[in-house]
């Protein structure tokens, strides 16, 4: 067991070796990024009558780093500040930190992409293992085209297509806004109503693009598993199929648990499409505000944040993966 | 129904019919056509006797023994024929329920791949108990403490092979393990494909011993699936011989291999390295195993690799017919093949 712990010791450690190695090279990035954004800031704010030293505080208030010194200088200033979870503040939302801009966008995201993500698995994963073991009948050959089809669209299209089906053909979902502004928001009925009613869209979005990716992934695994000897055994030795299809789910799901949980940590970065079609105020959409304002404290910080889940859910996957197959040495 | 089941030519007068199949013929379908993978079996599998079926890979003997199961799978299909059982009938008509309690209660199997037959994210042990849960096993405790049983009878620590994962058994020991789970249930037929392949001679034929001891401790019917001679002779009443998925030479193995009337069965048993005596006098059969989509029409499927070829075989397919009490043979030239 102390093994085990020095082993997950050894991942995070890893794991933030790997974060602050992403960081430095997202400074470097904004900083050799062609017009200099932190000093064309600078001279904007000396421009509009700001003193110098006034100006330079500001700057380096934004960026965490300030632009005259030597780059090194600014380098190291830059990693202690992200060490301290400073990640500076927002030009767009002028003086506004990033970290708290990005905290108030996340449960947006974290329930649409959760659930989404929750219903795209469960009734892709059903169905790709439909489709596998009724792949000689016409029901399994509907199931792969519809699921080839659908992963085909792009998120954005289905987005505006869900859009244009049921808020302006029929008019049976509202358009746009996380709820109906006209409710007082409070833990009351109407409101959490309203909440559910605005986020039927970007959920159904999020999950009918990406049900057809996982029922793919499924019904592949379940045909390779179903080939296996173990199961050819299981049913010449009369085993009931419930406890069959136990094993060929359990074998199949394994290799799909580690997209899942990268998928999970992928969902800090929202989706981007959806969140802007829909105006739903999660982190892909406060992403997209960013790049057209050009607010790289607020980029940085989102992509910080993004790298940062990434790779705490490599490893938890390898983590959990050791739970779950029992052929992977808890060392 | 058992009585209704007769025994053709046997020398042994006391015995009793166990499985009785005809006409056994399965059509695989491919893009290049339809080739049949048996072809017109009839075959006696005599009651409280092992007999082994026996033939190169093609032969066409694991088809049989899945067909004894009913469990041909796509792409091959039972066109023609019945497999009975006594006491329970045509098993080619079983389905569900009924075609599930067969399996396993009745004819226990042990299968070519047994070393990758049990699911690897389950203890040995949970699978167990699994298979009591698929035929209403009452007393979960019973069943494991048979398999304890069983796993002690082969030399294995119960304790420990029950509760570990299929990975952390060596080879021998799986193959061990997947006899267990073809006895544990207590079926009254033995129905093993290849169960020593993979084994190194001492386990193997500290398997066999255990084979053999339990076949006559619980009275089985045993069928043996192999391609090993040496297995046949050491373990064997009765001896099938295939080819090209008929049946070219069936009898006891006593008479079978004192006398071999096939010019198949014959070089097959020639091509045996002696331990005695010179290593030269084995020789190699001649031309390549049957490739089931080269398998001529009509005449004899053996006789591009036959020594004793004649007009009649490019034309006639040969009958099974009687040499001797219980012996047959499907040879024209059977007559003038002497030594």
């Amino acid at each position: 067991m102390s093994k085990f712990l020095k082993r997950i010791g050894k991942r995070i450690v890893a794991g933030l070796v790997m974060i602050l190695a992403v960081s430095s090279f997202t400074f470097f990035l904004v900083h050799f990024m062609p017009g200099n954004p932190v000093q064309t800031k600078l001279n904007t704010l000396i421009e509009e009558g700001i003193p110098p030293l006034q100006a330079q505080a500001q700057v380096r208030s934004m960026y965490g780093f300030i632009p005259h010194q030597p780059l090194y200088i600014q380098y190291l200033h830059y990693v202690w500040q992200v060490l301290h979870l400073n990640l500076g503040k927002s030009i767009s939302y002028s003086g506004v930190p990033v970290m708290h801009l990005l905290l108030k966008a996340m449960p947006w995201t974290v329930i649409m992409v959760l659930t989404g993500l929750a219903v795209s698995f469960i009734i892709g994963i059903s169905a790709g293992v439909i489709a596998s073991v009724k792949r000689n009948s016409k029901l399994g050959d509907g199931l792969l085209l519809l699921s080839t089809f659908l992963h085909g669209i792009p998120q954005f299209i289905m987005a505006l297509g869900l859009a244009y089906i049921f808020t302006t053909i029929f008019k049976i979902f509202p358009f746009g806004a996380p709820y109906n502004a006209a409710i007082s928001p409070g833990f009351t009925i109407p409101f959490i109503g309203s909440l559910a009613r605005h986020a039927v869209l970007p959920i159904a979005a999020y999950a009918i693009s990406g049900f057809g990716a996982w029922a793919l992934a499924m019904r592949a695994s379940v045909t390779s598993v179903l080939g296996d000897d173990y199961i050819l055994a299981a049913e010449l030795r009369g085993v009931t199929p419930s406890i069959r299809l136990r094993y060929i789910a359990r074998n199949a799901m394994l290799p799909l648990f580690t997209i899942l949980t990268l998928s999970v940590g992928f969902m800090f970065g929202g989706s981007i499409f959806i969140e802007t079609i829909f105006d739903y105020p999660g982190l892909g959409y406060t992403i997209n505000t960013a790049l057209a304002a050009r607010d790289y404290p607020l980029m940085d910080g989102a992509f910080l944040m993004i790298t940062a889940a990434v790779i705490i859910a490599t490893i938890v996957a390898d983590l959990l993966y050791t739970v779950l197959d029992p052929r992977i040495q808890r060392i | 129904m058992g009585a209704d089941l007769k025994v053709i030519g046997n020398a042994d007068q006391d015995a009793q019919v166990e499985c009785q199949i005809r006409d056994l013929t399965v059509i695989f379908t491919t893009d290049s056509g339809d080739f049949p993978a048996l072809n017109h079996v009839n075959l006696d599998i005599i009651k409280n006797k092992i007999t082994a079926i026996v033939g190169e890979s093609g032969s066409g003997k694991s088809t049989l023994g899945l067909a004894i199961l009913n469990g041909v799978a796509f792409p091959g299909k039972v066109t023609e024929g019945s497999v009975e059982f006594a006491e329970h009938g045509n098993v080619l008509k079983l389905r569900g329920k009924a075609l599930r309690h067969f399996r396993g209660p009745v004819v226990g199997t042990v299968f070519q791949a047994s070393q990758n037959a049990m699911n690897p994210l389950a203890r040995v042990g949970k699978q167990i108990l699994d298979l009591g849960r698929s035929h209403h096993y009452k007393d979960p405790r019973k069943l494991l403490h048979e398999a304890e049983n069983l796993a002690r009878r082969m030399a294995m620590d119960p304790s420990r092979v029950l509760t570990a994962y299929p990975h952390q058994l060596s080879g021998g020991m799986r193959q061990r393990m997947g006899i267990i789970m073809a006895l544990v249930l207590k079926p009254k037929v033995l129905l093993l494909d290849e169960p020593t392949t993979a084994l190194d001679l001492l386990t193997q034929s500290a398997v066999l011993e255990i084979i053999r001891s339990i076949h006559r401790e619980r009275h089985l019917t045993t069928i043996l699936i192999t391609h090993d001679m040496g297995v046949v002779a050491e373990v064997s009443d009765y001896i099938v011989v295939m080819y090209a998925g008929r049946v070219v030479e069936q009898g006891s193995t006593h008479d079978t291999l004192r006398d071999p009337r096939h010019p198949y069965t014959r070089a097959i048993l020639r091509a045996i390295p002696r331990l005695t005596g010179d290593l030269n006098r084995a020789r190699p059969l001649e031309g390549s195993p049957p490739d089931l989509t080269q398998i001529p029409a009509t005449g004899c499927v053996f006789r591009s690799r036959c020594s004793y070829r004649a007009p009649q075989c490019d034309l006639v397919a040969p009958l099974l017919e009687s040499v001797d009490t219980g012996h047959f043979v499907a040879c024209h030239q059977e007559g003038l093949i002497r030594d």
